[in-house]
């Protein structure tokens, strides 16, 4: 280190003319002075923020981190589910899926799955929410008969919408036999059984983006709505020009919960396509891994923490950047 | 935002991070390197008192929950300090094994009895998670010479016994009698699938139904029921431990199927159950488990008829494999408990308990002495299901001892029964999984 560095570091910082001087640095602490301040209301406000705060950190340290800190450590073993022994193998079981060939399948599949299912979900719940937010008879019914699938159990959604695609008895089948056609084999073959599972996520989950998307709708200010409208804008216009930019907070958030929910997603795979033949996301490749016929539990809990720095990365890039875009006011 | 993450800051998380890891490291399984094989020496259950309660689970094979809950209650007459909980552990076996091998993990919950079938036993073993059974069958006394010897055999492994049968089973052919009366057919199963072939084409012009054969659903056991196709046309998963997909007759036979569906055209794939799709109407014939035998005559509105399995061009009988489920004790339960186990293990499988159980499900009676003179006058069809039992054949060890292997046959299956995929590729790309199956997971833990 040069003189002059030692000199400028230890001189107080230049001021520039007109800005505001900066506040004199304040007086060291003196130990006494610290323990009775400790002692005093600080104290209690600490006390009173450990009671609120201690119940909710040890149940999301013992039900979130520690299984998380846990699964990081299982992911670095060869460990047979059932087995009472496992040997540490390091990053193998990243490297092994990595170079796998299923690594680009089930990541396509993810990514296929993940785009569609939140694209389709936010488009079409934004089409619901817009016809719904028109003054015609009948729009309370159909908000609840909109919002209903989303409040049903995934299973039972799973189960039905089975019985519906079914290309032997199926309602599906039956109608395209009416009409001289053999219904296409939707759960046996991998590519119909993703977009199976599509339709009947899409359709269950559109609901809650309608319902979100109303509500945005609904409180956007009038007077902007009215000055379009007087400056001669058509309904396109105002609602690409003006709706859409002032729905974009709306639509961010969606943008995320959708996501992280489209990436979690397991009922209906699970119920619709049990060997996830063709439907395997990441999460689902992961439990397939380990509690379906391999028992590689090693190798699923680095299937799951690939999946969960995904989720962290995707998550670190939207607070980022696309909030950077959205409107709030 | 800055972060103003110092040394002692940065020092602080990694010690953190380094004491959560070593916390993490104490749980879960010993990396040791101890092994997992049971030690068979300090199974003595001299002077054990059976435990008071046990679990059995079960996921009522053939639906039979009604006829196992009258076995407990017979048992709780003849041994009322030994009370015996029926658990409902699952819808099939993969539901079963994926509660018993996270209990395993958790070390806590275990059942007293479990119920494991012929693709998930060979894995309990080699997991150490169940134990050999030859001392409780020498001290209670249980009469394993009077099983059907190809049954009792399936669960014997390194000179000693793992488990016993309980609701085993072969694959039936199920046939519409009237839809094959209506097309001239004669009432029998066909010998061979290419007299079944000449018969398709007729039965699918006058029956009505969809398909003239509906393959097993891909999603349950097509490994299972498909072996009868490539043993026919002399293939096989694999001969030992050889993996044998590939070869050129068991791509023949796979080629065959294929075309039935997509050249000829009278043939289709379940997408649930062949058994339910049978007995809706769907299709003139399938195959199916004998367990689903019962099943299909109360829901079918039409006359059943059973048969063997039809043989192939090489092979022309004789090519049925036996599956179903078993009954094993856990490793990781005490020995009263084990012994209690083995108590009802014994009054489970005794002869009239088996007949009960058939009588119930259409599944196989085990015992050799079960009378079943009432149960064939009021089902004859199980007659044939005990008679093809003659003419069964041990699975391929490709099937039942590599983990996962059902799961990859059937995905296959799928590309060429859904996809029309090429089958040489697809078997040659299943034959390098099942191989890498087998290096990874079986091979290192066979006895040299």
């Amino acid at each position: 280190m040069t003189t002059r560095q030692i000199h400028s570091s230890s001189t107080a910082p230049a001021v520039r003319p007109g800005s505001t001087p900066p506040a004199p640095p304040a007086p060291a602490a003196q130990p006494g002075l610290e323990r009775r301040r400790w002692s005093g209301r600080s104290r209690k406000d600490f006390l009173v923020f450990l009671a609120m705060a201690l119940p909710n950190l040890v149940l999301i340290g013992t039900f979130t981190y520690w299984p998380l800190i846990n699964n990081i450590y299982y992911s670095t073993l060869d460990w047979t589910l059932g087995s009472a022994s496992a040997t540490v193998v390091g990053l193998q079981n990243y490297i092994t899926f990595f170079t796998s060939e299923d690594a680009a399948k089930v990541l396509g599949t993810t990514a296929v799955f993940t785009l569609v299912t939140v694209g389709g979900s936010m488009v079409l719940g934004l089409l619901v929410a817009l016809a719904l937010n028109s003054k015609v008879p009948g729009t309370t019914f159909a908000r609840s008969a909109v919002f209903a699938p989303y409040v049903l159990s995934g299973v039972g959604v799973g189960l039905v919408w089975l019985f519906i695609f079914d290309p032997g008895y199926g309602v599906l089948a039956w109608i395209l036999r009416g009409l001289g056609q053999q219904s296409p084999q939707w759960i046996n073959d991998p590519q119909l059984s993703l977009v199976m599972v599509i339709i009947v996520y899409v359709w269950k989950n559109l609901g809650y983006c309608a319902v979100v998307y109303l509500a945005g709708l609904q409180s956007l200010p009038r007077d902007v709505m009215e000055a379009a409208a007087l400056d001669g804008a058509n309904s396109v216009r105002r609602f690409f020009n003006v709706s859409l930019p002032l729905l974009s907070p709306t639509t961010f958030f969606l943008l995320i919960t959708t996501m992280l929910s489209s990436l979690q997603a397991f009922d209906l795979i699970r119920i619709m396509t049990p060997l996830g033949n063709g439907t395997s996301t990441l999460i689902y490749e992961a439990y397939l891994q380990a509690f379906g016929a391999y028992n590689r539990a090693g190798y699923s809990a680095a299937i799951s923490v690939i999946l969960f720095a995904i989720l962290l990365i995707i998550t670190v890039l939207q607070l980022r950047f696309v909030e950077r875009k959205v409107h709030y006011s | 935002m800055r972060t103003n993450l110092d040394r002692r800051h940065f020092l602080g998380l990694a010690g953190l991070g380094a004491g959560a890891a070593a916390l993490a490291a104490c749980g879960g399984p010993s990396t040791a390197g101890t092994a997992d094989a049971v030690d068979t020496a300090t199974i003595d259950f001299t002077g054990v008192k059976p435990a008071a309660s046990i679990d059995l689970w079960t996921n009522h094979p053939g639906k039979s929950q009604d006829v196992e809950k009258a076995i407990i209650e017979k048992f709780h007459a003849k041994f009322p300090d030994i009370k015996v909980n029926l658990v409902t552990a699952g819808a099939n076996y993969e539901e079963i094994a994926q509660k018993f091998q996270t209990s395993q993990a958790a070390k806590t919950g275990l059942p007293g009895l479990v119920v494991l079938s012929d693709v998930w036993w060979f894995r309990y073993f080699s997991n150490g998670s169940i134990i050999p059974i030859d001392g409780l069958v020498k001290q209670l006394d249980i009469k394993i010479d009077d099983f059907q010897k190809s049954l009792v055999d399936d669960y014997k492994y390194d000179d000693k016994q793992w488990a016993l049968p309980y609701g085993r089973s072969t694959p039936l052919f199920y046939y519409n009698k009237d839809h094959f009366k209506a097309a001239g057919l004669p009432d029998r199963a066909p010998a061979t699938w290419q007299e079944f072939a000449e018969w398709a084409p007729k039965l699918k012009a006058t029956s009505g139904a969809q398909y003239a054969y509906i393959y097993p659903a891909l999603a349950g056991y097509a490994g299972w029921t498909l072996q009868n196709n490539l043993w026919g046309w002399g293939g096989s998963w694999s001969k030992d431990w050889d993996i044998t997909c590939d070869s050129k007759e068991s791509v023949a036979a796979l080629q065959w199927a294929q075309d039935s569906i997509y050249k000829d055209g009278w043939a289709g794939v379940s997408s649930k159950e062949a058994a339910d799709d049978f007995a809706a109407g769907i299709t003139s014939s399938t195959i199916s488990s004998t367990g689903s035998l019962l099943g299909v005559l109360k829901a079918a509105t039409f006359n059943v008829g059973v048969g063997f399995l039809p043989g192939g061009p090489e092979v022309p009988s004789g090519v049925c494999p036996t599956g179903g489920a078993g009954l094993g004790i856990p490793s990781g339960i005490s020995k009263e408990e084990q012994l209690a186990a083995a108590t009802f293990l014994k009054f489970m499988t005794e002869p009239e308990n088996t007949a009960a159980f058939s009588a119930a499900t259409g599944y196989m009676p085990t015992r050799l002495s079960a009378d079943m003179s009432a149960v064939l006058a009021a089902t004859p069809q199980i007659k044939t299901a005990m008679d093809q039992l003659a003419a069964t054949k041990v699975q391929d060890n490709a099937r039942v001892f590599l983990p996962g292997a059902d799961q990859e046959m059937a995905k296959a299956a799928a590309k060429i029964l859904t996809q029309q995929g090429d089958v040489q590729a697809t078997m040659t790309e299943l034959k390098k999984t099942l191989e890498g199956i087998y290096t990874k997971d079986v091979k290192p833990k066979l006895k040299a």
